[in-house]
């Protein structure tokens, strides 16, 4: 299979040695195999993906099965793996900044003393997201997904003696398992129906299939919650942010650049199924842009130098569902590529900042910091002028893209939240990025201790800063590369980039510029201060995300505590007071046993036991 | 002649363990225990072994016991969880204990072969025993109310089987002439429509008891929460699957008919059970009541399995028996270890014991994962299969068990978290010793194969249960 299955294993690989062996190799080995397995993985992707390219243009596909998952009901169900144009740009962003990710963490995890487990735990999240994309059928794909969603958890908590990190870890599993669960009801309804899980024997049934039955509906909600849980999407939002808790190379692989899209990846691959729901298409286009507004509007008042981050990247995966939605699936994928490119070097960058301040992530407690790190800054500043939409940055065409097929494809409202999410996008950024390395030091002492970050972390920032600036240029490529998998199956008919209106792109590009200057004026000229209007309001409610977490509580978690309490304490005592109830009727009855009732318990035992062997020689001397 | 060593091994040994020293007690379960499991695995290798012996012929009853795929991984489950149990016992609970361990794995053994109903009913009751002294004799301050809230609950239910036993033979005689306890030939029984629910009902309230299943859970917390960890885990993880095996052997075949009619109903009990046990589990304070109600809920997932009457959901039944009994016994084991550490079972607020025992958090976390029902582990192929069989006719019924598997995790990962991880607010405990480690991870290995091959447990589990299914589809019920 073109070495798919040892991409695949390879960090299993990595995962299990690192595991048996931590305690016995010095420390810093376990970062340095890791990245070693990683770097294999992609060269291993890359061949991979040029073979892939060598198939004549309707037949890239490369799929293989390893053994039998189970059978037994039905038709079996097989670890297919599956590997084509579509698995292959996740393929390589997986494995490409996957290694950035890693060697950089060598150096930001340089001092701790559990980095062992660190990157056993990243090297098993690998495994685990390319078992996910390399799937060749639903269940293989939730597996993937599931084992994506412990990974996550486990380096959510990695540091467990934070009981912040620990509940954060839980959030993120539990929301995760619903949409997992959600996932695993939808393929089953779709083996029920079709007796297979696999791409190709769905899809080439969904051909065929009449639209809009309420089947194909639930069907594709299902599927959707799933995506949602995954990529964050509101109302299920909620875990991402808190997932800050983990290790910053953390958020940057899994929380921005590569699981959260997974949800992107799992629509944009089921679009003969979006075909037959169109109005569930809708409501992913309508959720996608509601949460890119609301998570944009979420960022304003932020004080965490990664909470900013964790908003814009709800706010990104926003616009990505948007694209899905309307059917632009080419421009769904590359803004997945590009936000990959500079949202990591946004995350890695920041991450450089708070290592260089020793743990603070406080913008209160930043400022002025362009002066002692300018490979950080110049990154950075690429990264923000790229999710800005500022040409000719990456995020600028890929915005551009999903924004001008909105437009194109006649959802004007749509269309004008998209925009207007532009203008604020760019504003949070440029506040971000102007109150963490511009104006003056707020906190004197942390600036003096303030340094670059050694060249095993700057370089990766910089690659991806690089990324981030030519990102856009592979618009074209991508096009053409994707073509043949959405040419496959009818439904993606205008899967293909189209450009948007000329006024939309000055709108947009206006918006962005404007915002700058107000972020401008406002914390560089006029100083005011991160926590600035946190007391007001709008402040109060946009920095608790609108309240969403309170109302998880009190829609599910609260009801279920009250109904579990009163189960314990009233209904579950009933049941146990029933059986000691009738025990004592039988021993009332009992009682005119009393010269054999010798009160002994094992007596009884014993007296059953002698019964029984009565009762089975009778049988037999009846014989 | 292999299913003679199958028993004989476990029963033989049981009487051998009593003769030695207690010295050598715990060694001699050992090595029996270890020769069982060698024996199953000639089982499953070798050609499928059948005994049938003449044993009242004036009643028709057989020594008739087989290994189809229903019964055959439970032989297996039942071998492996013996042996781990017995590793997992202290050597100076003494000889008696090792012998009452090893009968209730022959007993065990017996009850899951047996393919005559009255020699199953004999099981059924021999089960009883051996967990009656273990509860009193080696448990907790309240381990003789444990136990004698266990034998009588399980003692209720039995009578009323044994009515139903007798019933069902004496209808046999009535149709045919003569009598026979087979149980594949009593599956055309012509029986009364006044008489139908009750005999149904009799059969269907001893194997509730015996699971348990909600509300007949009445004996379990008690003896779940005094038996010591080895015993709990084999009550908990094979005795447990006897309760629910029995819808499958005996019921399905005889009273097909019946659990299509009451299919709704039967669906509607389990599925208040299986969210009874997860909102139980979750408001718990004690460790090894989390776990206890939480494999109540499992039961009752294995139970909606069954009753989804489709293949799938019966395939996934069986399976998940078996991966269950592997994960609810090893987490009850795990469970143990911490409380012989900590000295008790609450969990109040937080303890944070990964810091100084890293490798018991890891174990204690793959068990937990694997109950919760991770993808990729065994307990989400059996929950997979059974939301398959449910989602054919009973969508909602298989909505209700998604939404507990959310459940399941918030109160696995509750209970995880709250004695591993955060500050540590406890003195430090010991880690893992080389000893516990050395069978916790063949387990974990088992586990992990089973979860992620299930086709090795259903490809063989298949030819009989399709049988059952096909039967009811032909008796009018759906499929």
């Amino acid at each position: 299979m073109q070495g798919l299955t040892e991409i695949l294993l390879l960090p299993l690989f990595g995962a299990v040695t690192i595991g048996a062996f931590k305690s016995l190799a010095p420390k810093r080995y376990a970062g340095i195999w890791a990245s070693v397995l990683l770097v294999a993985s992609f060269v291993l992707a890359v061949l991979a993906d040029v073979h892939l390219a060598e198939l004549a243009a309707g037949h890239r596909v490369i799929s293989g099965t390893l053994f039998n998952w189970a059978t037994g009901f039905g038709p079996k169900i097989a670890w297919n793996i599956y590997l084509d144009p579509l698995s292959g740009i996740w393929l390589l962003v997986i494995t490409g900044v996957g290694a950035l990710i890693h060697i950089y963490s060598n150096g930001y995890m340089h001092d701790d003393p559990d980095r062992g487990r660190f990157f056993g735990y990243l090297n098993f999240f690998i495994f685990s997201m390319l078992l996910l994309v390399l799937a060749g059928n639903l269940l293989v794909l939730l597996i993937g997904w599931g084992l994506v969603g412990l990974a996550s958890y486990l380096l959510i908590g990695f540091w467990y003696q934070r009981p912040s990190a620990v509940q954060a870890a839980k959030k993120a599993f539990v929301m995760n398992t619903i949409g997992d669960v959600a996932i695993l009801i939808g393929l089953a309804l779709l083996y029920f129906r079709f007796h297979t899980v696999t791409y190709a024997g769905l899809f080439s049934t969904f051909a065929h299939a009449t639209p809009n039955t309420a089947y194909f509906e639930w069907t594709a909600v299902l599927l959707f919650i799933g995506a949602m849980a995954k990529s964050a999407q509101f109302p299920l939002n909620g875990w991402l942010v808190d997932a800050m808790e983990g290790p910053t190379p953390v958020s940057a692989l899994i929380h921005a650049a590569t699981m959260v899209t997974a949800g992107v990846y799992l629509m944009a691959r089921l679009y003969p199924l979006l075909r037959l729901a169109p109005d569930v298409a809708y409501a992913i286009a309508a959720i996608g842009a509601f949460t890119a507004i609301y998570a944009a509007s979420s960022a304003f008042f932020q004080q965490d130098i990664k909470k900013v981050l964790a908003y814009s990247t709800l706010s990104q995966l926003g616009y990505m569902f948007l694209a899905l939605g309307v059917g632009a699936y080419t421009a769904g994928v590359f803004h997945f590529m590009t936000h990959a490119f500079f949202k990591a070097c946004l995350f890695l960058a920041a991450g450089s900042v708070i290592h260089a301040l020793g743990g603070e992530q406080d913008l209160n407690q930043m400022g002025g910091l362009y002066k002692k790190m300018p490979w950080t800054t110049a990154s950075f500043l690429a990264a923000t002028l790229a999710i800005s939409g500022i040409p000719p940055f990456a995020g600028f065409y890929s915005k551009e893209a999903i924004l001008g097929q909105v437009f194109n494809s006649g959802h004007g409202l749509l269309w004008i939240v998209g925009v207007i999410t532009a203008g604020m996008t760019s504003f949070y950024m440029f506040r971000l990025f102007l109150l963490t390395f511009f104006g003056a030091p707020r906190n004197k002492k942390l600036y003096d201790h303030a340094h670059e970050a050694p060249a095993v972390m700057t370089v990766p920032v910089v690659i991806l800063g690089i990324l981030a600036v030519i990102g856009g240029f592979f618009g074209s490529w991508l096009n053409g590369w994707l073509a043949p998998v959405f040419r496959m199956y009818p439904g993606a008919s205008h899967a293909a980039l189209e450009a948007g209106p000329v006024f939309g792109t000055v709108i947009t590009v206006g918006l962005a510029v404007l915002a700058f200057f107000i972020a401008y004026w406002l914390y560089v000229l006029k100083r005011t201060a991160a926590k600035a209007g946190i007391s007001t309001w709008p402040g109060k409610w946009m920095l608790a995300a609108y309240g969403v977490d309170t109302g998880w509580r009190n829609v599910a978690i609260l009801p279920i505590q009250v109904v579990g309490t009163w189960f314990r304490d009233r209904i579950d005592q009933g049941i146990l007071a029933a059986v000691v109830g009738v025990a004592n009727g039988i021993w009332l009855w009992a009682e005119d046993l009393r010269p054999v009732q010798s009160g002994y318990v094992r007596r009884y035992g014993l007296s059953i036991m002698v019964g029984l062997g009565v009762i089975l020689a009778y049988c037999l001397t009846r014989v | 002649m292999l299913w003679i060593f199958l028993l004989g091994i476990p029963l033989v040994g049981a009487f051998v363990t009593l003769a030695v020293s207690n010295g050598v007690a715990k060694v001699t379960a050992e090595v029996i225990a270890g020769i069982e499991v060698l024996a199953f695995i000639a089982f499953l290798v070798g050609p499928r072994a059948t005994l049938d012996l003449s044993w009242i012929p004036a009643w028709g009853i057989r020594f008739h016991l087989t290994a189809d795929g229903l019964a055959l991984f439970l032989l297996g489950l039942t071998a492996v969880m013996s042996l781990v149990a017995i590793f997992a016992s202290k050597a100076d609970y003494g000889r008696t204990y090792f012998f009452w361990v090893l009968f209730l794995e022959f007993a065990s053994m017996g009850l899951f072969g047996a393919v005559d109903l009255f020699l199953f009913y004999v099981f059924w009751e021999l089960v009883l025993i051996p967990v009656f002294f273990l509860l009193t004799g080696w448990s907790g301050a309240r381990g003789r109310l444990a136990a004698l809230k266990w034998l009588i609950m399980n003692l209720f239910g039995s009578l009323f089987m044994l009515i139903g036993v007798v019933a069902v033979a004496v209808i046999y005689q009535q149709n045919t002439g003569h009598f026979s306890f087979e149980i594949a030939s009593l599956t055309h029984l012509a029986i009364s429509p006044a008489a139908q629910p009750w005999i149904f009902g009799s059969f269907a309230l001893a194997f509730a008891i015996k699971a348990p299943l909600w509300p007949f859970h009445g004996w379990m917390p008690d003896a779940y929460g005094e038996a010591p960890p080895p015993i709990t885990s084999l009550v908990a993880g094979v005795l447990s699957k006897a309760g629910v095996f029995g819808f499958l052997r005996v019921m399905l075949p005889i009273f097909a008919p019946e659990l299509a009619r009451y299919q709704t109903g039967l669906l509607i009990w389990v599925a208040v059970g299986l969210v009874y046990g997860a909102f139980m589990a979750v408001r718990q304070r004690d460790m090894k009541m989390v776990t206890a109600y939480a494999s109540l809920s499992h039961l009752s997932m294995i139970a909606l399995g069954i009753f989804s009457l489709t293949a799938a959901g019966i395939v996934g039944a069986t399976f998940l028996m078996v991966a269950h009994g592997l994960m609810v016994g090893g987490l009850f084991l795990i469970l143990g270890v911490v409380e012989e550490r900590i000295g008790h079972r609450e969990f109040n607020g937080v303890m944070g014991l990964n810091q100084g025992a890293p490798r018991l958090a890891t174990y204690f976390l793959f068990f937990a994962l694997a109950a919760l029902g991770l993808p990729g582990l065994p307990g989400f192929a059996g929950e997979y299969m059974i939301i398959q069989g449910l989602v054919a006719h009973e969508v909602v019924f298989a909505g209700i068990a998604g939404f507990v598997l959310v459940v399941a995790a918030w109160y696995m990962l509750r209970l995880f978290q709250g004695i591993m991880q955060g500050r540590p607010n406890a003195p430090a405990v010991a880690d893992l010793s080389r000893g516990q480690v050395a069978w916790l991870v063949p387990m974990a290995l088992l586990i992990v194969v089973i979860g992620v091959w299930p086709a090795g447990i259903t490809s063989q589990a298949v030819p009989s249960l399709f049988h059952a299914v096909h039967f009811v589809a032909d008796r009018g019920g759906k499929n």
